[in-house]
């Protein structure tokens, strides 16, 4: 049986612990080989910044666990792009090694297409 | 129709958690099938053994508890996020050398594949936040 | 096609400006909790007819809704996520 799941990542990586544990739901499923889509907006575009260094706040690197997505076969991340706009960020800023991202413009009929919707 | 709840809220700090309880009654008066509710993030605080509200406050953990015995629910907490945030069975408690175990009765500690389960097997997922 | 639970006011999260930005022809928004707080200034892509709260959040606060949206229970509320799908929380 397989479904279409969609993950919604809507919280900044560090100051919300939802954004970890919600990566960490994400990776348990693509480990049973339901991997959900994943669609970054608002504050969640964040996530995805390089150059994080958290080590500096004492936390993990929430960037690890989008690095570990590939080990599972995701190799394509969705974007909010009027999110990003918003913030003044582009793509480059964004780079995960091996994984591809894509630009959503209209995320409402993207989000429509899925049996579930995990919101994080 | 088999439902899915995912709680994020834990009580007596934010609404979800009483909203979803809410939920829960009115969609098992429906007749429809509550195939699971998976804890997450705050809402393990659902299953603490250890709250206590004043009387003229409702109390959640006992309204879910209630719940669970009438419908045989099954009430899943995510034992990562329980960990992380002191909820502990008793098994471990013993395990992790902690001086007192809190997970209340009714509830169970699993890990996310329980979560990943529900959505594959339900037909609707309702998500509660913080 | 998808129904969008914000339970959030305007005034503390983005939520329903996320929603808003998500929301497509045949989709319902459920106003639950503080998000019954933004009755008095949705979006205007929203629909009027799209436009659903739990009437308990509103009563609760004191208040009043002035607009033709429709005011339903819990039982309504578990229609409304047999009848849509998927069901979107958007909350913080």
């Amino acid at each position: 049986m397989s479904k279409s799941i969609l993950a919604l990542c809507r919280r900044p990586p560090y100051g919300d612990a939802l954004a970890r544990e919600g990566l960490e739901a994400v990776l348990a499923a693509a480990a049973m080989e339901q991997a959900p889509v994943l669609l970054f907006m608002h504050d969640g575009v964040f996530q995805l910044l390089k150059d994080q260094n958290a080590k500096s706040i004492e936390q993990k690197s929430v960037r690890r666990n989008l690095e570990a997505l590939s080990i599972f076969g995701i190799d394509k991340l969705y974007v909010c792009q009027h999110s990003l706009e918003k913030r003044n960020l582009n793509c480059g800023q964004l780079r995960l090694p091996g994984i591809a991202i894509e630009l959503i413009a209209d995320p409402g009929r993207f989000i429509a297409a899925f049996d579930s919707v995990l919101s994080f | 129709m088999k439902f899915t709840l995912v709680i994020f809220s834990a009580p007596h700090s934010a609404e979800g958690a009483a909203s979803a309880l809410r939920f829960a009654r009115a969609l098992l008066a429906s007749g429809h099938n509550l195939y699971r509710v998976f804890f997450y993030g705050d809402g393990v605080h659902n299953a603490s053994a250890l709250e206590a509200p004043p009387q003229d406050e409702s109390h959640i953990v006992a309204g879910w508890q209630a719940l669970q015995q009438q419908h045989q629910l099954d009430l899943v907490v995510c034992i990562a996020a329980a960990q992380r945030r002191g909820l502990l069975s008793a098994s471990e408690a013993e395990r992790l050398g902690k001086p007192a175990a809190n997970l209340a009765a009714g509830f169970e500690l699993a890990g996310l594949g329980q979560l990943v389960d529900a959505v594959v097997y339900s037909d609707r997922l309702v998500t509660f936040g913080d | 096609m998808t129904l969008h639970i914000v339970s959030k006011s305007p005034g503390y999260s983005n939520a329903l400006m996320d929603c808003a930005d998500s929301f497509v022809e045949g989709d319902i928004l459920l106003l639950i909790e503080d998000g019954v707080y933004a009755l008095s200034s949705l979006p205007e892509n929203i629909p009027v007819q799209a436009v659903h709260y739990l009437k308990a959040d509103v009563n609760a606060r004191g208040i009043v809704v002035t607009m033709e949206y429709q005011g339903i229970d819990d039982t309504r509320w578990v229609e409304l996520c047999c009848q849509q799908n998927p069901v979107v929380s958007w909350f913080k």
